[in-house]
């Protein structure tokens, strides 16, 4: 189905292959090249911290910097792991990550579907709602979280900092699952609740696996902006529940062993990252493509 | 769908909204007039917090480079990203890589890119940028505290992070131009920039418009990327609208809590002001719809 998608975005295209063979796209070498670089060189700061991170110390921040001649060392990451709580902060992000993402899009999902199918006023000021709140200033919901969460106790926990990143991506999702929803039409709502559905039934069986581009979608960016998230856990956090973004900074400005300890803690952040931005790209563009941006 | 349905599927996110946003949004408002501090209870001091920040040097300036920051990235993002996303649509077998390779400066988290660009600019990190600058003009750039150094990293970086998402999603718009549309123009005559300009632009503009949203509301609560990338951020007038919350309302024992929280109010303002073709547009169809 999702390779149906990408092949096809639109009925449109389908008529068309039917009719009349696609004339094939004029390859341009240019182009490509040029695209070619261009990536290559938004690469090159993560390429560069590799680089430093895997230097003996002594040279790793030398100026003229030190190309060659060295033996590479995976010290940074031995002293990381011994010296510091790395493997606690980096638990620490999964976890919130990966509460917060299935939350949001538990939560979200009947919301979206909600919204995409009771037209009206109502509607319009709740999605303009998410819409405002997807653009707050962090620090006006966040300030105040750090206050209350003071008071109730739950100051630097997971479930807190969950709590809070469930509540300011939950808007995004929304926007984005309702636009997917709207595609879908509502004749299939009808059909399945004639043959003895209940909405909630209907919901679970016939929408969720149509929708699967668009949950995938959203789930992908709900993950990593909470896996990226840095202002929200700075505040949030102190010692216990501190993940890696908030971490990596600590470690700035301080000796050189702990910024390559910085540097190194940077790139197992990444990895995993790089993998789904890989992976995950074809079904982003299939899945934008076929919800949200319409119109 | 009829009312209770609605509700019993918007509930749970309805109360997560006003638990979690809504009330923590009344108290940064009811904070705004106080002369308050965490954990106790505060004086009501009217606008007084209000009128600080408007006549607070420092906020005029944050506010200047945040709107600076926030136009020359919208206008690079919008064309950079449209020109990418056109030269990826045209590739065959190797868009899967490229495109992988570019959406890595956008799924790295924002302070992990602004670290590593800071070390790939800066002389005192070996920086490889400063080294070929030196070697060309035998000049050392100062991207530390030179205020308009400073400034073309921070827009480097930036553009760099938010570029891949609005190029992504330029790129799924551009799936929705129906080839026929193209063909039409050429076989009327149409050259390249007159396909672009008149057909295709067109064609997408509901993308575009949501990308320069998107770009707009991220670039004005620019605050992550400075923290590594200028740590004297006010003393050179790079200081953006958050930070100077962070710094007054959090920061060294969070002195001025009420003023942070005005500020954030006045932001909320000038997020509306932004938001509000599209709040236009929204309730347009909610009418055409009722």
């Amino acid at each position: 189905m999702i390779a149906d998608t990408i092949k096809a975005p639109s009925g449109k295209a389908g008529v068309k292959i039917l009719t009349a063979p696609r004339p094939r796209k004029k390859k341009n070498p240019t182009a490509a090249i040029l695209l070619i670089i261009t990536a290559v060189v938004m690469l090159t700061p993560f390429i560069w911290t590799a680089l430093s991170v895997t230097k003996p110390t002594d040279v790793a921040f030398a100026n003229p910097p030190v190309l060659t001649g060295y033996a590479p060392t995976l010290e940074a990451f031995q002293n990381l792991w011994e010296t510091t709580y790395f493997a606690q902060y980096l638990v620490n992000t999964v976890v919130v990550a990966v509460i917060s993402t299935v939350v949001a899009l538990v939560i979200g999902l009947p919301a979206a579907y909600a919204l995409s199918r009771f037209p009206g006023y109502v509607s319009a000021i709740l999605l303009l709602l998410a819409l405002v709140f997807r653009s707050l200033p962090r620090f006006a919901v966040v300030l105040p979280m750090y206050e209350i969460s003071k008071s109730l106790g739950i100051y630097d926990t997971t479930f807190a900092l969950s709590a809070a990143l469930v509540a300011i991506n939950q808007p995004f999702t929304i926007w984005l699952l309702r636009n997917f929803f709207a595609d879908i039409p509502k004749e299939l709502d009808e059909a399945a609740m004639i043959d003895g559905c209940t909405r909630i039934g209907m919901l679970w069986r016939v929408m969720i696996p149509l929708m699967r581009p668009g949950i995938l979608t959203a789930g992908i960016f709900v993950f990593l902006f909470a896996f990226q998230e840095y202002l929200t856990a700075l505040i949030l956090t102190d010692t216990s529940s501190k993940t890696v973004p908030v971490f990596i900074t600590t470690q700035l400005g301080q000796t050189l062993p702990m910024l390559q300890q910085a540097g190194a803690a940077a790139m197992l952040l990444t990895l995993p990252v790089i993998a789904i931005s890989f992976i995950a790209q074809k079904y982003l563009v299939a899945g934008l493509s076929d919800g949200s941006v319409k119109g | 769908m009829r009312g209770r349905e609605f509700s019993v599927l918007m509930g749970p996110s309805l109360l997560v909204m006003f638990g979690l946003l809504v009330v923590p949004l009344v108290r940064t408002i009811q904070w705004s007039f106080e002369n308050v501090q965490y954990g106790s209870p505060g004086d009501f001091v009217g606008l007084s917090n209000y009128a600080h920040a408007l006549t607070d040097p420092r906020f005029g300036r944050a506010l200047m480079f945040t709107l600076l920051l926030t136009v020359i990235v919208t206008a690079a993002i919008l064309v950079l990203g449209y020109l990418i996303a056109i030269g990826m649509n045209g590739l065959g077998k190797l868009r899967p890589v490229i495109l992988g390779a570019m959406l890595v400066a956008y799924v790295l988290p924002t302070i992990v890119g602004a670290v590593s660009f800071s070390w790939l600019f800066d002389q005192n990190f070996g920086g490889a940028v400063n080294w070929v600058i030196h070697a060309i003009t035998g000049q050392d750039v100062l991207w530390f505290t030179e205020t308009w150094a400073n400034r073309a990293m921070i827009i480097a970086h930036t553009v760099w992070h938010m570029l891949p998402f609005s190029m992504l999603m330029i790129l799924a718009g551009l799936q929705g131009v129906p080839n026929e549309l193209r063909e039409a123009a050429k076989i009327d005559g149409a050259n390249t920039p007159k396909t672009h300009l008149y057909i295709i632009i067109p064609t997408i503009r509901g993308v575009l418009g949501f990308v320069c949203l998107i770009t707009i509301m991220d670039v004005l609560r620019t605050f992550d990327n400075l923290i590594a990338l200028s740590p004297q951020a006010d003393a050179i007038g790079n200081e953006s609208i958050m930070l100077y919350v962070f710094d007054s309302a959090f920061r060294d024992g969070a002195q001025q809590l009420g003023l942070g929280s005005a500020i954030n109010v006045l932001s909320i303002f000038l997020i509306i002001i932004c938001l509000f073709p599209f709040i236009r547009g929204l309730l347009k169809e909610a009418k055409a719809k009722a």
